[in-house]
């Protein structure tokens, strides 16, 4: 009946085996039942301890949890009350990033901090877009279609059960989607606001098939969730709980079957038991306090994302793994990518007031794939976006205008349009984290970031560059702008075929230590022209179906089975 | 005769050389704007503030009632730095938006952005090389200082700042590109996150737990600003 009613009542199909949005209270935004959120002892040996309360960790805690396992999960931020920690303001949401220092370097540093880094409970996914498209089939083997990138050791037809199941629960919204592998939405798309009908007419009278969405936004009755209010702050931070993030979708299920989430909590080692080459827990340390503290563990997942996964594998040095945990083979913090994210706005005649309405709203894979034409390999996406006042400024000054000139821009705000590309980027070996001489306030090194495109990424960019002017072209702007950026991360414990070439296994486990784990954007070969967060959750799903159904009946089956040393 | 804002001719690459002029704007009738001009003479969106959810409320009344004294720059550097800003944003009269203290305060604060470019200091020494650099590059020109060089001078530096083509004194221990960035991105922040700049663009604000209805193209909520070109009868005619 529920799969027969699916095509027949959007907005109605409330996923199975997840309860996070009845869970959450009406009227208030913060999560209930922390207060009775069950605690474990440091000394108690936990099935599961996860790094990190991101897209990735809280998936894997609340489906486990559900599995009937003892889990705790680690995170540096704070657990967020919506209500409480955050406002409707653009420079109001810079507690939402993670803020520690970091250091970037590279012919093409990337800016980090609030674009492309999350702080505190649900991750980088409290101030995502939305966007949540799904990876192509091919994003899986670029190296045998097209000779770049590498190939994971996974298909894209392992992760769809996974894609839908997670587009159930964030809810995610749009039209049907016919790029990649064809597919509809659990939600109905959201009506846009005029900047995006401006630049959608152009893209069409240019020939440029775009759809609405899909956004991770409730577009109807949702449990609890409230439905959007449509007032734009959706990289500030969802207000209104409309806007999915592990912080509404996954964290009350997880907390109401167990999990403990203790946050304002830094992981600063993983620690190996040198005699049995199993990791046995992490050290940590409270933010607030600054004492360090050890919490055992029969496994680890790592859920830090690509820089800090990274930089905590690096920085559990032991006489087994001298230059880092899991880095026999110099992998770890290698294949960093970023995609390429330059942004064209049009100036058009009537007010469009962009900052209505989430930033994202509509889009187009059209140039996703390979066209041997353009001269490059792989491709790129294309997708309105919104900035507020402040990064409307930032896209003003990129362009070359400061001083009255910036201001007459500035002011004209309300005439624009804008689009943003995401071009993949390659997979490269030099873009990689290290830790560079410097520590931060917990004594751990601090990462370094170092990023260099290769010719296909400049092409690619510069392809995509001239695609976004020409519609604007077509559409007859009467002026464009234009600024280069990059967004997200992935990549830097990439999952492979073997431990020379990669991180972990097709199982996420790290090669050489069986019950270290990685889930999150860092174990991902190549990053398509999606954002990656509908996929990082996926493969978190996917990655605690193999845990949990190996287990056997016994409860604590797996737990037993991974102290014996035996294949979960 | 009043501009009409539907044509392009006030934008500053279609103007060219003429720039952008800020002349040609109807005074702020209502609320205020910097310098009050600005393209919404009837829109103050603190008239709303009532409508925003208290904790916003309180955060953006600060950036107007509560401005804070200087803590992180020296008195020297303000200077430097303050003429800078007011030059960069084109402030040149009151009311100006206090850019340089919010800046300061998010500094003496350690409010930093999260990463910091291999090739430079910390973002709150960058700020400090700054000030030092531009009152190097006004003496180079002849001049006792930054702040008491003429406008032109002050913009033609400014200018050269942002082309990274400074050089001597202190420019010497900065990427001059990365220092134009670490330093705007903070100028820009302070200053469109200020409810006088959201008047002059007519930026609905925080629209917390109020929301938008009306989406599509022309379309305005009953509230928000709509564009004026007219000059004021009551004081132009």
């Amino acid at each position: 009946m529920r799969r027969a009613g699916k095509h027949f009542f959007k907005g109605s199909v409330f996923p199975a085996d997840n309860d996070s949005a009845f869970l959450l209270d009406v009227h208030r935004r913060g999560v209930p039942g922390r207060e009775r959120m069950r605690r474990h002892r440091d000394e108690d040996e936990v099935d599961l301890l996860v790094v990190g309360c991101g897209a990735g960790g809280s998936v894997l805690a609340q489906r486990l949890a559900r599995a009937g396992w003892r889990i705790v999960v680690l995170d540096r931020g704070p657990f967020w009350d919506p209500d409480e920690d955050w406002v409707s303001d653009e420079e109001g949401a810079h507690h939402l990033y993670w803020n520690d220092k970091r250091i970037v370097g590279g012919q093409d540093p990337v800016e980090l901090g609030k674009n492309n880094s999350g702080h505190g409970v649900g991750g980088s996914m409290v101030h995502y877009a939305g966007y949540a498209p799904r990876f192509h089939p091919s994003d899986f083997e670029t190296r045998t279609r097209d000779g770049v990138g590498y190939d994971w050791p996974i298909a894209y037809w392992d992760l769809k059960a996974h894609y839908e199941r997670v587009e159930r629960e964030l809810p995610v919204a749009g039209q049907d989607w016919p790029w990649g592998d064809p597919h509809s939405y659990p939600h109905a798309p959201h009506p846009i606001c005029g900047a995006a009908e401006r630049a959608w007419a152009g893209a069409r009278a240019h020939g440029i098939e775009m759809r609405v969405g899909p956004v991770a936004i409730t577009n109807g009755v949702f449990g609890n969730r409230p439905h959007c209010i449509y007032r734009g702050f959706c990289l500030q931070g969802c207000k209104v709980n409309a806007k999915g993030s592990p912080l509404v979708t996954h964290v009350p299920d997880a907390i109401e079957h167990g999990v403990e989430i203790r946050s304002d909590s830094m992981a600063v080692r993983v620690e190996l038991d040198e005699a049995s080459g199993r990791v046995a827990g992490v050290t940590y340390v409270e933010v607030g306090t600054g004492r360090e503290r050890f919490q055992r563990a029969a496994a680890v997942a790592v859920c830090g994302y690509s820089i800090e996964s990274p930089r905590l594998l690096l920085n559990s040095t032991s006489k087994h793994f001298p230059h880092g945990l899991a880095n026999g083979s110099d992998q770890v913090g290698r294949y960093v990518m970023v995609q390429g994210a330059s942004q064209v706005a049009g100036r058009f005649p009537e007010l469009l007031r962009m900052y209505k309405a989430p930033p994202p709203e509509v889009s187009s894979e059209d140039f996703y794939e390979t066209e041997e034409s353009r001269g490059f390999a792989r491709g790129f996406s294309i997708q309105t976006v919104s900035p507020l006042p402040i990064g409307w400024a930032e896209h003003v000054l990129a362009d070359g205008h400061r001083g009255a000139a910036l201001r007459e821009y500035m002011r004209d705000y309300n005439h624009w349009a804008v689009l943003g590309s995401l071009c993949e980027l390659l997979p490269l070996p030099e873009n990689r984290v290290t830790l560079a001489d410097e520590q931060d306030q917990f004594g751990m090194p601090v990462a370094r970031f170092d990023y260099t495109q290769c010719e296909n990424d400049r092409a690619n960019i510069a392809y995509s560059k001239q695609t976004m002017h020409a519609i604007f072209e077509t559409a007859d702007a009467q002026d464009v702008l234009t600024i280069d950026r990059y967004a997200h991360l992935v990549g830097g414990c990439r999952m492979g075929f073997g431990p020379e070439t990669s991180v972990v296994d097709s199982g996420h486990r790290a090669w050489g230590v069986p019950n270290l784990f990685v889930c999150d954007g860092s174990v991902m070969p190549t990053q398509g022209s999606a954002n990656p967060a509908l996929t990082i959750m996926a493969l978190a799903s996917r990655l605690a179906g193999l845990l949990a159904r190996k287990r056997g009946s016994s409860q604590r089956g797996f737990a037993a089975g991974i102290r014996a040393g035996g294949e979960p | 005769m009043a501009p009409d804002f539907r044509r392009p001719h006030h934008l500053p690459k279609v103007r060219g050389d003429l720039g952008a002029d800020p002349a040609e704007l109807p005074r702020q009738r209502r609320g205020k704007t910097p310098q009050m001009h600005g393209r919404y003479p009837d829109y103050d969106c603190l008239e709303h503030a009532g409508h925003w959810d208290a904790l916003t409320r309180r955060v953006v009344l600060d950036r107007v009632e509560q401005v804070p004294e200087l803590r992180f720059f020296t008195a020297a550097e303000a200077a430097a730095l303050g003429a800078f800003c007011d030059v960069v944003l084109a402030q040149d009269a009151e009311p100006r938006i206090p850019v340089l203290a919010l800046v300061d305060r998010k500094l003496a604060e350690g409010r930093l952005d999260g990463y910091q470019y291999a090739d430079m200091p910390d973002d709150r020494e960058t700020w400090r090389l700054v000030a030092a650099g531009l009152d190097h590059s006004a003496r180079e020109r002849s001049t006792d200082s930054y702040a008491a060089s003429p406008l032109e001078l002050q913009q033609r530096i400014m200018d050269a700042f942002a082309e990274a083509e400074l050089s001597g004194g202190a420019w010497e221990t900065l990427n001059v590109k990365h220092a134009w960035g670490v330093v705007m991105r903070s100028v820009l922040a302070a200053f469109y996150s200020h409810p006088w700049a959201w008047n002059e663009i007519g930026f609905g604000g925080p629209a917390y737990p109020r929301g938008y209805a009306r989406l599509g193209i022309g379309l305005s909520e009953a509230w928000e600003g709509d564009e004026a070109f007219d000059l004021d009868p009551g004081s132009d005619l």
